[in-house]
């Protein structure tokens, strides 16, 4: 009941956000100059009007809005301006899976790495891997994304020859875009890890685990894992709106044709009705994400209340 | 942990697709693949491929000192032979009778009529529609261009399949008794015969027909508009005139009747056009891929938009539409159905949309590309080394548009130092690279019988000494000249060079300023720019492709330049038909053109192009054509 | 009378109790942390990177460093690192000037239109100084400076150590001035986030009721929105014409702007931590007291809420200028950060990445800027962590 409750508040705050952001950037677009009627020569009034009047930009600034907005409350985001064979609704279905698939991995990629390094560092505090977890993680932190992705095609694309250089269809082609864009939060994990087992392993029960005759690896696996996971997985909400924007740059890099790269190429080209239905999904997708990190982490911890 | 194994399996397999015999790099999306709506290379690449008109242009005949084969448009495309009229304004196209859709359907010249018609049609608002309002009345249909007593076709609002455009409502065909419209105000210039831009009727209006159906005349009143359209109400109110409005009914469209217009369809194999004028370059026009036909039963079925849908699409070119994925590829197969298949050699082609000109090289390095079609100029000369650069000059020019409105642009001999103060060659050397050639006129050579401008060498002191002369000695008083770009790095380098120039040569101060396509070109309509970057390659390969952009207004001009001279001159090569006083026209309106310097152009393109050995047909040509359905692979020597 | 003794003096004591405890108290945690942050070798090394780091950024106009916008396509395009020395023609310009000036001093009384032609060109000269060729349009400051370098070293420049770059530019000198606006968009940006975030934290925590809650579900709002959309947006909105005009009336430059913008995104965080923090704080005993004297509620807030959640303000901070350096070469990458010629680099990290080839990669164009970029924001964050260590143990790692 409680879960429900909650489910329904947020949803209610969904609703409230999205119509915030749809409102916004409608406004906001129409401010920009160029519309999205300048092909690469001139149009003349007649053709101008006619293709105004396609798009429904000849109405009244507040009948365009409540035509837009009735649209898209019926999940209708018109067609494309600039892509005309397609609706945006085709673009983006055809872009999510593509960019969600370099999403998962990298998320996979992250969490996997953070959490052993993070674990192999908190166990063997203060050792030689302990140090060099560590520093690679604030590597991964610090260094921008699109820098190790260079680095990486250098090494593994021209010197090495393992991965293609760019494209996308191709398990070897997710690879290195994948972990370009899970490293930073590898790092963040593998902090975030090793603080809080090393919290976890300085408590008493775990002394009495120990005293108990359990193995080592059964106390850091199952007692010492447990407090490390809390902080990661508060952790996930921010990184998963930092997955999303750091996949405009590599699938830019990489040439990969997902969400990303539809949306930066319709903010550039003024293609109002793709980043509108790009926004919104994104906002979306945050909003869906966020709730979903905050209901695992009640799971993880009954003693956080949903709100 | 599963799940996001799932996810990550399904979501790749879902885009697994083993490559294509042949792949290459278009250099972007493509807007469109409806010939009527397409602007753009990119975009005729994968047309030509997927349709075909009634002529192609092919490369032909013997190479020139620079390598270069000549294109020419010829009859070995849906039409099997053409005849021209001795006064050269009648065609007469003979399909050939093996054409056939890609269902196996005939492309008959019954198509080609009604493709040419939707390319015409205002509300298919084609941007190319002016190509051929050479044709007899065409740009009447397709600017609503309507006067008194013209005939007329009305369509009513009974549309079979609401908000698509085809089928149309039922038309009648009548001819115009009045134009109603508001007095004064908007009122509405007359054709100025130019044909790019013109104007049609615009705003409230209603037409009166008369309609002379077998035995009795009618005659009926009809609005493009809503009936409850405050405008129209208040017109009928106020008209005072003879006719009965009472019975005024509203209607999709009154246009020119296109059965007037000079494209018609003889028989089923016969196409006949009609010309304004004897247009020597018009052949070259129809080979032009916004022409070609497209097939009317699947249009109609599936829509404007769903029509071009892999699946659903129906060509007649030697390529069909297997499988699209926006901003990654789109997968071309033989059409076994063209009428030339066995001389086709592909069997599967990848067209791949990579914006980036470095990864594009990475990944042709690589072995993913077969060609491609943009190498970065950093690089040029690296590759120029190669066997596989293939690269020629071809016809197209960039240079800097000057707002000829702005002081003190608006003096010419400022306009002429600023050409006189850039090192054309160092930017050619240096920056592009590719063999390109610093340009001293618009037109680029290469042209039939053409013998360009010229404004004049690199030359500082002369620079220097015109800028004193306008008033300006050492740039002193002159303010801070600024240049627009559209963003991308060969522009900002030359444009830096540019300034670099200017401010040590002349002392001129210059700042920078970029901006993004859309907002580029909506900047340049407007006017609001000093100097601005620019690119034009040649639709056809005739002058006039480059001079008729600087008439008077014209739509491409955008530099408020004006000269009624060279709008004269223009005007007239277009009646003319001696080809080598036409020539000698043109020449000297360039000459013009160069003095007065509404422009500056910079240097002349050359294509450049990374081919793998294993391609062959693959020719350099003046127009950078490189139609696919010409290529083959050699199936032994096969390079990665 | 020996009450009236005796009460000064009790007064003195408190006072001096107050004070001691004052004393005790401000020296302790400042200090302590203080303290602290010197054993952390990895943080101090990282303090003292940054402190040289600045410091160059701030001196570079004053370096013997060679021209970072004059081109020489010609005779310098995409040199690899080499120690040929270089010099700038200025003094050899000058000295031309000078004879000139000398010469038309000379003849001024014999020939009087000769010197009046004389006069002409080396105002003309002046016109097309070198100076104005080798730098951008430089303030008061920075043209100060570059004097004073000109006076010091004269025409040598350290060699292109770093290489040159396609148009034949000194990649060290690149380097060195795309630090200024790198690092002052990280400083700037940052601290338009603090004034925003701090005031709105505290404000939204000592309200509290539906001002905090309508207040944070604003802020939940905005963590909705994708920023990069919104940046897009301004930064085109801004070049328009009509708004670029008025702008530059105001002395206002596209950069300035974009700090602010930038600085604009990165308040939210700041503003939930310090929302909490005063939320904790504001039923302590100190705050009630101040209530009890009268003082107004900014007052609270302002002065004595805000200075006690510095600590943690100063650890977010350490985290965020990182943060917003990478965020300006992320945007300067997608080609909507700064324009040319202002560097920065992610604007030069952005013209490396695009020469990386397999038949030639002209490796020095984003091995310095990256290993710069990449330096300064590793010694952020680890200076970043150490703050946080130091300031606050409980928060260590979170």
């Amino acid at each position: 009941m409680q879960v429900l409750t909650f489910l329904f508040k947020r949803f209610g705050w969904m609703i409230i956000t999205v119509w915030i952001v749809f409102t916004v950037s409608f406004f906001l677009m129409r401010q920009i100059p160029g519309g999205p009627l300048n092909g690469e020569r001139v149009l003349s009034e007649a053709v101008r009007a006619r293709l105004e009047a396609r798009y429904n930009l000849d109405a009244p600034i507040s009948e365009q809005y409540f035509t837009h907005l009735w649209n898209t409350v019926r999940l209708d985001f018109g067609p494309s301006f600039k892509m005309q064979d397609f609706t945006v609704n085709e673009v983006l279905a055809q872009g999510f899976p593509v960019s969600a698939a370099l999403g998962i991995l990298g998320m996979v990629f992250a969490i996997t790495i953070g959490m052993t390094s993070g674990v192999v560092s908190a166990v063997r505090r203060n050792s030689v891997y302990d140090y060099s977890f560590m520093l690679l993680a604030t590597l991964g932190i610090a260094i921008p994304n699109f820098v190790l992705a260079a680095m990486l095609i250098v090494i593994f694309v021209f010197n090495l020859q393992m991965f293609p250089a760019a494209g996308w269809g191709d398990i070897s082609q997710i690879i290195l875009p994948a972990f370009c864009l899970g490293a930073p939060f590898a790092g963040y994990i593998a902090r975030l890890t090793r603080t809080g087992m090393l919290e976890v392993l300085g408590n008493d029960y775990i002394r009495t685990a120990y005293a108990k005759g359990l193995s080592p690896r059964t106390v850091v696996l199952k007692h010492g894992l447990r407090g490390a996971l809390l902080p990661v997985v508060s952790y996930l909400g921010p990184a998963i709106a930092g997955i999303l924007t750091g996949s405009l740059v590599l699938e830019r890099i990489f040439v990969i044709p997902g969400m990303g790269s539809h949306f930066i190429e319709a903010a550039i080209q003024r293609d109002y009705t793709l980043a509108m239905g790009a926004l919104l999904t994104y906002t979306v997708l945050l909003f869906v994400m966020n709730t979903l990190v905050d209901l695992a982490y009640s799971i993880i911890d009954p003693r956080v209340k949903l709100e | 942990m599963f799940i996001a194994g799932f996810a990550v399996v399904w979501a790749v397999n879902l885009g697994t697709l083993p490559p294509a015999e042949f792949v290459f790099n278009n250099g972007t999306e493509v807007k469109t693949i409806d010939p009527a709506k397409a602007t753009g290379v990119p975009e005729g690449r994968v047309i030509n491929a997927l349709y075909e008109g009634l002529l192609r242009s092919v490369p032909d005949g013997e190479p020139d000192e620079l390598g270069r084969t000549p294109t020419k448009p010829k009859p070995v495309a849906m039409a099997d032979s053409y005849q021209v009229s001795d006064d050269g304004t009648v065609y007469t196209f003979h399909i050939r009778e093996d054409a056939k859709w890609s269902n196996g359907d005939s492309v008959t010249a019954i198509d080609f009529a009604w493709s040419w018609m939707r390319f015409l049609h205002p509300e298919t608002a084609s941007e190319y529609n002016y190509q051929l309002f050479y044709a007899k009345n065409a740009s009447k249909f397709a600017l609503v261009d309507l006067h008194e007593g013209d005939p007329v076709e009305v369509e009513m609002k009974d549309r079979p399949v609401a908000g698509q455009m085809f089928p149309r409502g039922t038309v009648r065909r009548g001819s115009l008794l009045a134009l109603i419209q508001p007095p004064a105000e908007d009122s509405h210039t007359q054709d100025d015969g130019h044909g790019h831009g013109g104007s049609g009727i615009s705003g409230t209006s209603i037409f009166v027909v008369e309609f002379d159906d077998e035995s009795e005349k009618t005659i009926q009143a009809f609005t493009t508009q809503s009936l409850d359209d405050e405008g129209i109400q208040a017109l009928v109110k106020s008209y005072q005139g003879m006719h009965d409005l009472s019975e005024l009914s509203s209607v999709e469209h009154v246009l020119f009747d296109f059965q007037h217009v000079g494209i018609k369809a003889l028989s089923t194999h016969e196409f006949e056009v009609t010309l304004n004028s004897p247009t020597p370059y018009f052949p070259e026009l129809v080979a032009f891929y916004p022409l070609h036909p497209v097939h009317r039963l699947s249009l109609e079925e599936h829509g404007d938009r769903e029509f071009t849908k892999p699946g659903k699409i129906v060509g007649n070119g030697p390529f069909l539409l297997k499988e699209r994925r926006i901003r990654d590829r789109l997968r071309l197969v033989k059409n076994e159905m063209y009428w030339n298949a066995p001389n086709v050699k592909l069997k599967s082609v990848d067209v791949l949309a990579i914006q980036s000109e470095t990864t594009s090289l990475n990944m042709y390095l690589n072995g993913q590309l077969d060609w491609d079609t943009k190498p970065p100029n950093t690089l040029i000369p690296l590759l120029k080394e190669r066997d596989d650069f293939v690269s020629t000059p071809f016809l197209a020019c960039y240079f800097y548009r000057v707002n000829t409105s702005k002081p003190p642009l608006d003096n010419p001999l400022v306009r002429k130092a600023l050409n006189m103060a850039i090192d054309k060659q160092t930017i050619v050397d240096s920056i592009v690279k590719g063999g390109q050639v610093p340009a001293r006129s618009f037109v680029p050579p290469g042209m039939n019988g053409y013998q360009s401008g010229y404004c004049g060498e690199y030359d500082v002191e002369q620079a220097k000494r015109l800028l004193a002369e306008a008033g300006y000695p050492n740039g002193k008083g002159l303010p801070t000249i600024e240049i627009l770009y559209n963003t991308a790095d060969s522009h900002r380098d030359i444009a830096e060079v540019i300034q670099q120039d200017w401010k040590k040569n002349l002392g001129v101060d210059v700042s920078l300023r970029n901006l993004e396509w859309g907002t580029f070109l909506d900047t340049l309509r407007v006017g609001d720019y000093m100097v601005s970057r620019s690119g034009w390659i040649g639709d056809y390969a005739d002058p006039n492709t480059f001079l008729d952009m600087f008439v008077t207004d014209g739509p491409n001009n955008q530099t408020k330049w004006s000269n009624s001279l060279y709008d004269e001159g223009i005007e007239k090569a277009k009646y003319e038909s001696d080809p080598v006083r036409r020539m000698a026209i043109f020449k000297e309106m360039e000459q013009t053109l160069m003095d007065e310097q509404p422009i500056i152009p910079i240097y002349f393109y050359v294509s450049l192009n990374m081919v793998n050995s294993r391609v062959k047909g693959f020719t350099a040509n003046l127009q950078d054509v490189h139609p696919l359905h010409l290529l083959s692979l050699d199936s032994e020597g096969a390079e990665p | 009378m020996s009450i009236a003794d005796q009460q000064p003096s009790e007064l003195e004591r408190l006072t001096k109790i107050l004070r001691e405890a004052h004393d005790v108290q401000g020296v302790s945690l400042w200090a302590d942390a203080w303290k602290r942050l010197k054993r952390n070798r990895a943080a101090m090394c990282s303090l003292w990177i940054l402190s040289i780091i600045v410091l160059l950024a701030i001196l570079t106009p004053a370096l013997p460093l060679q021209s970072p916008i004059y081109q020489d396509v010609k005779n310098r395009e995409l040199l690899p690192p080499q120690w040929d020395s270089f010099e700038l023609d200025i003094s050899a310009y000058d000295e031309e000037t000078r004879r000139l000036e000398a010469e038309a001093l000379a003849i001024k009384a014999q020939d009087g239109e000769q010197y009046i032609k004389l006069l002409a060109l080396i105002t003309a000269r002046e016109q097309t100084h070198p100076i104005k060729l080798y730098w951008n349009d430089p303030g008061m400051i920075v043209t100060a400076m570059i004097e004073l370098r000109l006076a010091l070293f004269g025409d040598y420049c350290i060699p292109s150590i770093f290489g040159t770059d396609k148009l034949g530019r000194d990649v060290f000198s690149r380097v060195f001035w795309g630090s200024r606006v790198s690092l002052a968009c990280g400083f700037i940006a940052t601290f338009v986030s603090l004034m925003i975030g701090v005031s709105y934290g505290a404000i939204s925590g000592y309200m509290g009721g539906w001002v905090d809650n309508i207040m944070m579900r604003t802020v939940d709002v905005f963590y909705s929105i994708p920023f990069i959309f919104i940046v897009i947006f301004i930064m085109s909105f801004l070049s328009s014409p009509g708004i670029r005009e008025s702008l530059a009336e105001y002395e206002i430059d596209q950069i300035h702007v974009f700090f602010l913008l930038i600085g604009a995104i990165y308040w939210l965080t700041m503003a939930r931590v310090v929302r909490g923090q005063v939320i904790s704080l504001k039923n302590e005993q100190f705050i009630e007291a101040a209530r009890t004297i009268g003082a107004t509620r900014m007052q609270i807030v302002f002065r004595h809420l805000v200075p006690n959640v510095m600590g943690i303000v100063i650890v977010y901070l350490t985290l965020t200028i990182p943060a917003v350096i990478r965020f300006e070469a992320f945007l300067s990458f997608l080609g909507m950060g700064v324009n040319a010629p202002d560097i920065s680099w992610g604007l030069l990290v952005n013209e490396g990445v695009q020469v990386i080839t397999i038949i030639k990669s002209y490796w020095w164009m984003i091995a310095f800027s990256g290993l710069a970029l990449a330096m300064t924001l590793f010694a952020l964050n680890f200076l970043g962590d150490g703050v946080r260590d130091a300031l606050d143990p409980k928060l260590k790692n979170k």
